[in-house]
């Protein structure tokens, strides 16, 4: 059972409103991923600087996949990708470390390197660095990993590493603004009262600078708690593009094949996820 | 306290010790090494089947050396620095090479280089054997020390290829290949096995047991000019390898450009390596030993462990060397054979803490 | 001004004058036959150090690699390694004056660092007939300062090169060659056989019989095919290799020679390595030997 979720204090002072007016952080204009035998795409996505987004879908639908395409790591086949007003395809590797992250799902680091060196590799592009010295030590202690300096990486739990690699990427954008922070369900190994700080971490660091969020969460309740908007992907296509809420059940009970139940009112709430019970469902 | 979790935690900041990403107990080290590399040389110098006395050293001045002297000049020396000069070489392609591939076990023989030496040095004593003989004499020395290098290169710029052909934009593609690569090139010297005489065959084994008995001046300076470009050229690469560390594309995500750094580290390696392999034939363990061993000491931060690993091989290659020529005197053990029976163990030492450390965190 | 000695001491005194005029004696002679200061000799190859030992110059010897191996006394003289490995310093240790050495020594390096240590170095090429023994006993003898000792060798060994010439008629007279295979095997995984061009055809085609692998050159791994199709009537090893292969039985072990009509008869003649193959002074006593041992193997003919 979910226990009901308030992360309304910790939100308020992120920016409401998609700055619609303005022209978009990330543009995704009919873009499409091919691999052998499948085909990802088109996607037509629009981002704003602030915005906060949770992409959600079943298995093998295709989240990761548009993930990448939005950090530039697959090229689009067809259609084009464009941050901040230029084209992904061709920009320089430095310019792009300034104005997206990516936080992966896998931890694993080579030699266990030591927890300071990690987060300072944020700071690659950045040269010269004078302030990385502290901006290392303010990001480790923004992701509740300051108690881990001078470990060795391949010393720490599971936990301990999903936090030192989320510093390494709040120290690669932390002086810039308006930038893209990706990230690909990275709180999936850790204890629910970690996973409730960290969420709160990452949304007020963004929240601050006015970096646009976009997360693939398996979580419903998270999605729907701390999130602005709801992309649920399903077979390689966007099938929906959604503001959270009640609203949103009936599509999300249909893009996961569950049963969903809304508990509690508007302010706290949380969703019960259950089995179909009708015959013929996934 | 959510709200104010930035403002804490720049406090938070300067109450902990200052973080810095240098690396201050590595130059300890490496003072250490270094003193332990002179005195190494000064001991290879002053042991042998020859008695070398401390006067000797003053008659190097001389025009005309004779005696302890012409021992000390015209080999010991030599020997000495090509010793330390060949045993930092490795040492060095061995961390670009563990770099390179994100794993402490691999070695430069990974990327084809040892593979394409001997491939070369075979073909070269058994099918082509006439036309070395046929080549004038003063060009004979450098037959086999230029067919081992051309071969290493080969091997390793036709890997590069395939693998790129094969699996674009991978580097777990380039083991693969090189595995691959491996097997054809020990192939085709099963093949000159095969086909060669009693002499062919005792030369290309003693060859591949690597020997340090090719030492003279003019090596010594060639090898001495490549691990300087070596050097300065790993300094440039380090913090980059650094990044490598993270993953491919966590790499690529914080701005480094991997294929350019796959093939920069290629490049070094292969001239590295094969340089080495050109003129002491094959020498095991050292490049994989040397990056482990400073790693252990001084962290995996590959601004110190490059320039340390170059110093420990040539630390290791000269105490081996040295043991290699005064264990049997008057003759002397190759010193691949050496390296081996040390290497061995070690290595087996070295898998075992790595996995109880594995084991250990939660 | 004398000191005058005790007792004691002039009994010592006296005593080792007289060690020093009987050592004076004897060394004095030897010199004035030189005439020149002390040889230091290194010898590189069995053959070789066999030749020094037969122009009566083993005095000068100080060093030997570790083909070596006769007469037994040079297993006492210090190694310097094997003929193709050698160590530059190990040599030079001996503080030789002269290092002869066959032509396959090595490494090429090693060579070259001692030629640069200005010791004098003479190589000897390898030949495998009779002209090739009598002209390295003849100019070993000229570097060694034995001229007449080895223009005295050369004859003697052309002398029982010839007796052993007419033994070898004698012995296969009124038959056919018979034809012989050579087995040379390092491991029991690379057993070789010789053919055209090699050290063993040469003395099997003195000792009066036939190389049944005539038609190739140099050494051939050993196949059931290849031995089937030279059809030997004898099998030839050295008796190292013998020994190596654990006797008559291990040997037949090899693919292929089992099925020879050699094999199944167990036909087999073994000799000295460095004596067959070595082709040094005791090049006569080889062939003799040889053309002995297979005549008493040889199938029995009518």
């Amino acid at each position: 059972m979910n226990a009901p979720y308030d992360l309304t204090a910790a939100v308020a002072r992120a920016p409401a409103e998609a700055a619609a007016a303005e022209a978009p952080l990330l543009e995704l204009r009919a873009a499409t991923v091919r691999v052998p035998g499948r085909e990802f795409g088109p996607f037509d996505l629009r981002l704003a600087a602030g915005e906060r987004v949770a992409i959600l879908g079943p298995s093998g639908a295709g989240k990761s996949t548009l993930l990448k395409l939005m950090a530039g790591e697959r090229s689009a086949a067809a259609g084009s990708v464009w941050l901040a007003g230029a084209a992904l395809n061709g920009q320089p590797l430095a310019r792009m470390a300034r104005r997206r992250a990516v936080l992966p799902q896998a931890h694993a680091v080579a030699f266990g390197m030591a927890v300071e060196l990690i987060v300072g590799l944020g700071r690659y592009a950045i040269e010269p660095d004078a302030q990385r010295t502290r901006i290392v030590a303010e990001a480790l202690a923004t992701a509740h990993a300051a108690h881990l300096v001078g470990r060795r990486f391949d010393t720490l739990s599971g936990g301990e590493q999903a936090r030192v690699q989320l510093a390494r990427v709040m120290a690669q954008l932390w002086d810039v603004q308006g930038a893209l922070l990706l990230v690909d369900e990275p709180l999936a190994a850790l204890d629910p009262g970690l996973q409730i700080e960290l969420l709160e971490a990452i949304t007020d660091y963004a929240a601050r600078r006015g970096h646009a969020l976009v997360a693939i969460v398996h979580d419903i309740n998270q999605a729907l708690a701390g999130f602005d908007r709801l992309w649920l992907v399903q077979d390689g296509r966007l099938a929906g593009d959604l503001k959270p809420g009640r609203a949103a059940l009936p599509r999300l009970a249909e893009l996961f094949g569950v049963e969903l139940q809304w508990v509690g009112d508007a302010q706290h709430f949380a969703v019960a996820v259950r089995r179909r019970s009708t015959a013929g469902a996934a | 306290m959510a709200a104010h979790a930035e403002v804490a935690g720049a406090a938070v900041a300067r109450a902990v010790p200052a973080v810095s990403t240098a690396v201050p107990g590595a130059w300890w080290v490496g003072l250490g090494l270094g003193a332990a590399l002179l005195l190494a040389l000064l001991a290879a110098a002053m042991s042998g089947a020859v008695a070398v006395q401390w006067s000797d050293w003053a008659a190097l001045a001389q025009a005309e050396r004779s005696g302890g002297a012409l021992v000390l000049w015209e080999l010991r020396l030599p020997r000495a620095l090509f010793a330390a000069a060949v045993g930092a070489a490795l040492g060095l392609a061995g961390a670009l090479a563990q770099g390179l591939f994100r794993n402490p076990l691999a070695d430069p023989g990974l990327l084809g280089v040892t593979a394409g030496a001997v491939c070369a040095v075979a073909l070269v004593l058994t099918f082509f054997a006439t036309v070395a003989a046929g080549l004038p004499p003063a060009w004979r020395p450098w037959v086999l020390p230029l067919a081992a290098f051309g071969g290493a290169l080969a091997v390793c710029f036709v890997l590069d290829g395939v693998a790129r052909w094969l699996m674009p934009g991978s580097i777990a593609g380039l083991l693969l290949t090189g595995l691959a690569l491996n097997a054809l090139a020990g192939a085709v010297v099963g093949l000159s096995v095969y086909v060669a005489d009693d002499e062919q065959l005792r030369s290309l084994t003693f060859w591949t047991l690597g020997s340090l008995a090719g030492a003279s001046w003019p090596v010594v300076g060639l090898l001495g000019l490549a691990l300087a470009i070596g050097l300065w050229q790993g300094a440039r690469l380090a913090k980059a390898l650094n990044a490598l560390a993270l993953g491919e594309s966590a790499a690529a995500h914080v701005g480094v450009d991997v294929q350019r750094l796959r093939t920069r580290l290629i490049v070094s390696v292969a001239l590295l390596a094969a340089l080495a392999v050109a003129w002491s034939g094959l020498i095991g363990f050292i490049g994989l030993m040397a990056p482990h061993l400073v790693r252990g000491v001084v962290g995996a931060d590959h601004r110190a462990v490059l320039p340390l690993s170059a110093l420990a091989g040539a630390l290791l290659l000269l105490l081996a060397d040295t043991v290699a020529r005064t264990v049997v005197i008057p003759a002397e053990l190759p010193v691949g054979i050496v390296t081996a029976l040390i290497g061995a163990p070690v290595f087996m030492l070295l898998l075992r803490r790595m996995a109880l450390r594995q084991g250990g965190h939660a | 001004m004398r000191k005058l000695l005790s007792p004691p001491q002039a009994r010592r005194r006296r005593a080792l004058r007289a060690a020093a005029a009987v050592a004076a004696g004897c060394i004095a002679p030897a010199l004035r036959a030189q005439g020149a200061p002390v040889r230091r000799v290194v010898a590189v190859g069995g053959s070789l150090t066999e030749t020094v030992y037969a122009l009566g110059a083993e005095a000068e010897l100080v060093g030997v690699d570790t083909t070596s191996i006769y007469p037994p006394q040079a297993a006492q003289l210090p190694r310097v390694g094997y003929l193709r490995q050698l160590s530059a310093e190990g040599v030079l240790s001996l503080r030789p004056t002269l290092v002869v050495a066959a032509a396959s020594v090595g490494p090429p390096a090693v060579v070259r660092q001692l030629q640069a240590a200005r010791v004098g170095f003479e190589l000897f090429d390898t030949d495998h007939r009779l002209d090739g023994v009598l002209a390295m006993a003849r100019r070993l003898g000229g570097v060694l300062g034995r001229a007449d000792a080895g223009e005295r060798l050369a004859a003697q060994i052309a002398d029982d090169f010839a007796r052993a010439q007419r033994e070898v008629a004698a012995l296969n007279a009124g038959r056919a060659p018979l034809r012989v295979l050579f087995v040379l095997s390092h491991t029991p995984h690379q057993v070789q056989i010789g053919g055209a061009g090699t050290a063993a055809d040469a003395v099997i085609t003195l000792a009066g019989a036939r190389n049944a692998l005539a038609g190739m050159r140099g050494f051939r791994p050993l196949t059931p095919e290849a031995a089937i199709a030279a059809a030997p009537d004898l099998i030839l090893v050295t008796t190292q290799g013998l020994r190596q292969a654990g006797g008559v039985d291990g040997l037949l072990r090899a693919p292929g020679l089992a099925a020879t009509a050699a094999g199944r008869a167990r036909r087999v003649a073994a000799l000295d390595a460095l004596l067959l193959l070595g082709f040094g002074p005791r090049l006569p006593q080889a062939v003799g030997d040889l053309a002995q041992a297979l005549h008493a193997a040889a199938p029995a003919r009518g």
